[in-house]
């Protein structure tokens, strides 16, 4: 921590606010209003990565089919690009992103059509017995900068929970390769970031003072229980110890936090109660979850799966149905070789490219110092297939960091030979974590380094 | 190199190598497909050496053998164990997917016949699902098992004395492949989970553990529903519109309330009841945020009256400074469907001159239907926080009433603290255990004001233990051992009623009862007439046949106009009160293939056109009648929609829910890249599906599989998406609105030459050829979810045993229970 000497600096001036300690307002949807990460001097602004994954892959028809306007990816090559009708909405970015072809996880190649949700954000060799991951890429920047945030990242999926191996219901994983439960009720995610408590300060500092003990003396105990188990038990048990450890972490952090009072955001705006009966207001809340989480530097790791490939279970399987197009999620893609498919999966791409964009939107319309809250955000944004299931080429996009060293306004196109987590390694770098590889990179992505 | 196709395959992929096993001899190898069980497919033994070699020696050593190794692969020397070798078992595996693709051999190099692929194909299957089977056999020990969030808020509620949903907030439970909820290997802990659970037993014990004087109770009465700024028509008379209104301006934040309504129906010849739906919450407005109290039929022209009770903080609660819309709300109105669309109000427009000037004023009127019937509200009554007295009941079981009260409060918090840690672990506690808990009480008592407060915390840790989260059955030696009295109760309490023993099953296993066979058997049986056998109606009935699905399908109106969400939950109420219905009255599950009866309400009975049926919401038995196509399982909304597009029906679906659900013989699944249905053809549209599937089947990739899973879905071809009988297939034609109208074509053929002409001849099918695989897959599935876990090799004889038994019995649930209890997989850990 003492080389990041603004850290504490920050801490001070928080404190030295005095009584008013609370931040100033922050209008949810408005985001004219004045935000608190003013209060950071340009030079050490807060850096934030935000993975954002849909399900099957999207409509790639070929550039000479009739319906090539419902191709993802844009038309021409380099700087010289034009979007075709999926990504239209994004046109206004245009400098702000980059659109990849080509790019896959080599592990991910060797896996099942449906399996690969798991390995977006890892990279990991996810096959075998065991089905051990490898920690993702928001985790890896989590561990980096995440003690410098109330929450040290923030996960959130349409299905919730973990899900089973090769369905997931999760983007990240952690130091081992655990998954981390996502959040998919907006209602709970708002009360833990921003929910008031209700408690004088002096009750919640005995609170968890008494939960610091609380879990001491239950992590002495848990060793003792463990000695009486079976082997198969034991590493079952070994969740269980774990998980006591990490909230003790987590105490350990909430104590420090205690003094700064979470920011006061007003909910009214927000539809709270959406869920996934009502897909549009869902995801909306979800990027504006987000997004507020980063307004005010509450957190700066964040992944959101709008849907895994669980066709038989997920409860976001059903959202283009309920949003009016002609079929479920599975249905669409595994239709978009059908007549008139292209088209149909292609329009579900514009619906969600066209959210996309009201979350970049918020983010670039929010002023930070002198620019705003995307020149120091890198947001990506894909597939684990290309299409028909298939674990090659995804589509993929970055957006945001033009203030961390990376080029835009490019449509880049990569052979088999160059590893996703050559872009995902570039990603840590300009985010300042320290890395030398990340799962199997083999360098930067030069193309997008300014 | 394509991975082992592993996922979740550790409980679907037990069933046919295992039945296989039985049948061959010792290391002979049997052809296996998925449909291979039907009757004259080739069943012969297999053998690698004489059946499969020589295959590989014709088609593949060419290339992948002493000369050539394309693509690095090497047939000739490759092991055969795939048990032993990983690596192998991988490169065989790709070999089945380059078979299934039809990748291999080469378009210019000889096809194999159609036995050759089978031979092969089969020959890796089965291979592999013993190495998978091999590498997941956790030798017949129920895994550690934590409560699954359904029994960890039956478990607080029922050790808190109060009724509320602790485990609300903890995160979706993952499934076990074969769908069950308690799969002690699939349920998971982390930290998050950790951190709700401690959330949620702070939050409980304030609520359980009281402290200061009685709190204000508010009671008021209201006779006339108020009106409100919003538009809207607020009336005591309830019919198509109107809703009666209680404003409360006082009342409580936390604790139980009660709602009585006085209200009586003015009912209609020929119509259902009038629906009472009564609703809690604020925001005249939007009436979100709310949440239904309780939704009740009103069946009489008397004045009758209603309770509800809920409890405060679990619904959304008028913040005292919001102005707008003041107060506190309760919402009653009349639910009444009968499927009829009827506009609530039309717009009128009235002339009224003003200074000699004629002014339009357009106005709403609500439109009053004679063939409605209504609600008439004489008076709604609020009354919270209630107790029974003071401090309340679930106050004192923590608090206990002692002598030692007044001897120190270490005295007493030991005695609390040993009663309390007796129930929250469901056994005795020993003196050190409590000793440990007493510790942390004596650091935190200084810390806080009260006795009460100091409780609460050292409870707190209590119910954050692994004691208590999980179902611990220690090590008692080596192998296998018995297990104690106590921990044969939680078994029981959890399999028949998902949450921990109450006192009289605490005695037993006290005094030692449960090691009587009659005495057990007696237990059994009170449990299962306790009205708790519902949480295992509805947590077995859930899952073995996953209801869940209902909510998954979106319904495409533009299909079915006249649709509506409402419907679904009296679909899931369908399936779980006739398994009751079989459970309760002593009946053979064959009725779950064919009854000649079911269970149903009025929107269902409506929705299946079935007249004279039930009135009212509640479900009740319906004797059908003879010309009926419904009865059984595969005939019930729930099934048929739960695996439809919501827009048509999906024999897919439906064919591998029935294999997977009902005969435990789920097909493999399907190899990565599976082509999509060539559509490119612009008749493929106007195709039946049974005629897409044909051509789907032309593809020998696909036709494998197929033919051993599209028959059964066709057969149920004459259900449409909803679950209504049909005498048409409408689809949407690719371009333009028009609805295409195809036949119903519900007749085929299942391997092995069996032919159906739908889903009469689908029973009868089963129930005469397939009785025993049934009840064997129930058998084999009971028995899992009894034991919160998979089953393995291992447990083969005694689910047979088990099964042959059932069959003897007479197929009945009630004797299976009883078996499963009694047998010795139950018995020992």
């Amino acid at each position: 921590m003492s080389n990041r000497p603004w850290h504490l600096n920050r801490r001070t001036f928080l404190r030295g606010a005095g009584v008013s300690l609370a931040l100033p307002f922050l209008d949810c949807m408005g985001g004219k209003k004045i935000n608190a990460a003013d209060a950071i001097t340009s030079s050490v602004r807060p850096r934030r990565i935000c993975g954002v994954y849909f399900p099957y892959g999207a409509s790639l028809p070929g550039e000479d089919h009739e319906l090539a306007h419902w191709r993802w990816l844009p038309r021409g090559e380099g700087r010289n690009f034009q979007f075709n009708e999926s990504l239209k909405s994004l046109e206004p970015f245009r400098n702000d992103l980059t659109i990849f072809e080509g790019l896959s996880h080599p592990n991910g190649r060797k896996m099942g059509g449906h399996d690969t949700a798991d390995i977006w954000l890892t990279g990991a060799e996810f096959k075998g017995g065991n089905f051990r991951n490898s920690i993702s890429l928001d985790q890896v920047a989590a561990a980096h900068f995440g003690e410098e945030t109330r929450y040290s990242s923030l996960t959130l999926s349409t299905d919730g929970g973990v899900g089973e191996p090769t369905r997931s219901s999760t983007l990240s994983f952690g130091r081992n390769g655990q998954p981390i439960p996502a959040h998919n009720r907006p209602r709970l995610v708002f009360d833990r970031l921003f929910g008031i408590n209700a408690d004088s300060m002096k009750q919640q500092r005995q609170e968890l003072e008494n939960s610091g003990s609380m879990l001491d003396l239950l992590l002495d105990h848990s060793k003792s229980v463990r000695k009486n188990l079976g082997n198969e038990d034991k590493a079952k048990f070994d969740e269980y110890l774990d998980s006591v450890r990490a909230i003790e972490a987590r105490i350990d952090r909430s104590q420090r936090w205690l003094d700064i009072p979470k920011p006061e955001v007003d909910a009214s705006a927000l539809v709270l109660d959406a869920d996934d009966n009502s897909p549009h207001e869902y995801i909306r809340t979800m990027y504006d979850l987000i997004f507020l989480a980063f307004q005010t530097d509450t957190t700066r790791a964040a992944t959101y799966q709008i849907g895994n490939m669980n066709g038989a279970t997920s409860v976001a399987g059903k959202f283009s149905e309920l949003l009016g197009f002609p079929q479920n999620l599975h249905g669409l893609a595994h239709g978009w070789n059908k007549k008139g498919g292209a088209e149909a999966l292609g329009k579900w791409d514009q619906y969600l490219a066209q959210q996309l964009t009201y979350f970049l939107d918020r983010l670039r319309t929010t002023p930070e110092g002198d620019g705003n809250l995307l020149d120091h955000t890198l947001v990506l944004y894909g597939s684990s297939n290309s299409n028909t299931h298939n674990n090659t080429r995804y589509p993929l996009l970055l957006a945001g960091g033009s203030r961390l060293g990376l080029k835009h306004g490019q449509f880049l196109k990569y052979s088999e030979d160059t590893p996703l987590s050559n872009l995902q390694f570039t990603m840590l770098n300009r985010l300042g974590v320290p890395t030398e590889k990340f799962v199997d990179s083999t360098g930067d992505l030069t193309e997008i380094l300014a | 190199m394509v991975t082992l196709l592993m996922r979740g395959h550790r409980d679907r992929l037990f069933r046919p190598v295992l039945s296989l096993l039985k049948s061959s001899a010792f290391l002979s190898l049997a052809v296996l497909m998925p449909f291979l069980t039907m009757a004259s497919e080739p069943s012969g033994v297999v053998d690698f050496r004489s059946d499969v070699f020589p295959i590989l020696e014709r088609h593949c050593f060419k290339c992948h053998g002493p000369e050539k190794q394309k693509s690095d692969v090497r047939l000739d020397t490759l092991s055969t164990d795939m048990t032993k070798d990983r690596r192998a078992a991988e490169t065989w595996h790709d070999v089945q997917h380059a078979l299934n693709l039809g990748e291999m051999p080469p378009d210019d190099e000889p096809e194999l016949s159609s036995e050759e692929r089978q031979i092969l194909v089969a020959w890796i299957d089965r291979e592999i699902k013993l190495a998978i089977a091999a590498g997941r056999n956790t030798s017949g020990e129920v895994v550690l098992r934590r409560l699954n969030r359904v029994e960890y808020r039956n478990t607080m509620s029922d050790l808190l004395g109060i009724a509320a949903d602790y485990g609300a907030n903890l995160p979706p439970d993952t499934p076990s492949e074969a769908g069950f909820k308690n799969n002690g290997a699939a349920l998971s802990m982390s930290p998050l989970q950790l951190e709700y659970y401690l959330d949620a037993a702070r939050k409980g014990l304030s609520h359980a553990i009281v402290t200061g004087p009685k709190p204000e109770q508010f009671t008021q009465v209201i006779a006339k529903s108020a009106s409100d700024k919003v538009k809207g028509n607020y009336t005591n008379r309830l019919g198509r519109s109107g809703t009666f209104v209680g404003r409360l301006m006082e009342f409580p934040d936390e604790g139980e309330f009660e709602i009585k309504i006085k209200a009586r129906a003015e009912l209609v010849e020929g119509k259902g009841f009038p629906r009472m739906g009564v609703k809690f919450g604020y925001r005249a407005d939007t009436q979100a945020p709310s949440r239904d109290v309780g939704v009740v039929d009103v069946s009489s022209e008397e004045t009758q009256e209603f309770v509800f009770r809920g409890r405060m903080e679990q619904f959304p609660l008028q913040s005292r400074t919001q102005s707008k819309y003041p107060g506190q709300l309760i919402w009653v109105e009349n639910r009444f469907d009968d499927g009829e669309k009827r506009p609530v109000s039309r717009q009128v427009e009235t002339i009224t001159v003003v200074k000699g000037k004629e002014r339009k004023k357009k106005e709403i009127e609500w439109i009053e239907y004679p063939d409605v019937p209504k609600i008439v509200i004489e008076s709604v009554e609020f009354q919270g926080p209630i107790f029974g007295s003071w401090p309340p009941e679930h106050h004192t079981r923590i608090l206990i009433p002692s002598e030692k009260r007044d001897q120190g409060e270490l005295i007493y918090g030991e005695e609390i603290l040993t009663n309390f840690m007796s129930r929250a672990y469901r056994r005795p506690v020993e003196k050190n255990e409590v000793q440990a808990m007493l510790r942390f009480f004596a650091k935190v008592r200084p810390t806080v004001e009260s006795l009460e407060e100091a409780l609460r915390e050292t409870l707190a840790m209590v119910l954050v233990s692994p004691e208590f989260l999980y179902l611990m059955e220690p090590e008692s030696g080596e192998g296998k051992s018995p297990l104690s009295d106590f921990e044969l109760a939680s078994r029981l309490s959890y399999f028949l009623w998902s949450t921990m023993p109450d006192e009289r099953l605490f005695a037993m296993a006290k005094n030692g009862d449960l090691g009587e066979p009659e005495k057990l058997a007696a237990e059994i049986d009170r449990m299962l007439e306790s009205p708790r056998a519902w949480q295992f109606v509805e947590q077995f009935a859930d899952q073995w046949l996953d209801l869940g699905a209902i909510d998954r399908v979106a319904v495409n109106p533009e299909y079915y106009p006249n649709w509506n969400d409402d419907l679904k939950p009296s679909m899931g109420g369908e399936t779980r009160h006739f398994f009751a219905e079989v459970l309760q009255n002593d009946l053979s599950v064959l009725n779950f293939i064919d009854s000649d009866f079911t269970m149903l309400n009025e929107p269902l009975a409506r929705h299946y056109g079935i007249e004279n049926g039930p009135r009212g919401g509640s479900f009740e038995r319906v004797t059908l009648n003879a010309a009926s196509p419904r009865g059984g399982l595969l005939t019930q909304a729930s099934v048929l929609l739960g695996n439809s597009t919501g827009e048509d029906s999906h024999p897919i679906l439906r064919a591998v829910w029935l294999r997977e659900r009902l005969l435990d013989d789920p097909p493999s699944d399907p190899p990565p890249n599976v082509p999509a249905l060539d559509s490119e053809d612009p008749n493929f549209a106007k195709l039946s599906v049974r005629r897409q599937l044909e051509q789907h089947r032309k593809d020998p990739a696909c036709n494998d599989c197929h033919r051993g899973i599209d028959p059964w879905g066709i057969a149920m071809e004459q259900f449409d998406a909803v679950g209504r009988w049909r005498d048409e297939i409408r689809r949407k034609a690719p371009k333009g609105k028009a609805m295409l109208s195809l036949p119903v074509e519900s007749s085929t053929t299942l391997p092995g030459g069996y032919r159906l002409e739908g889903i009469e001849d689908l029973k009868s099918y089963l129930l005469e050829k397939r009785k025993d695989q049934f009840a064997r897959a129930l058998v084999a599935k009971l028995t899992s979810y009894a034991l919160g876990r998979s089953m393995e090799l291992g447990d083969e004889d005694a689910i047979d045993q088990m099964a042959e038994q059932f069959a003897a019995e007479g197929y009945r649930l009630r004797p299976l229970i009883h078996a499963i209890v009694q047998n010795e997989l139950f018995q020992t850990k």
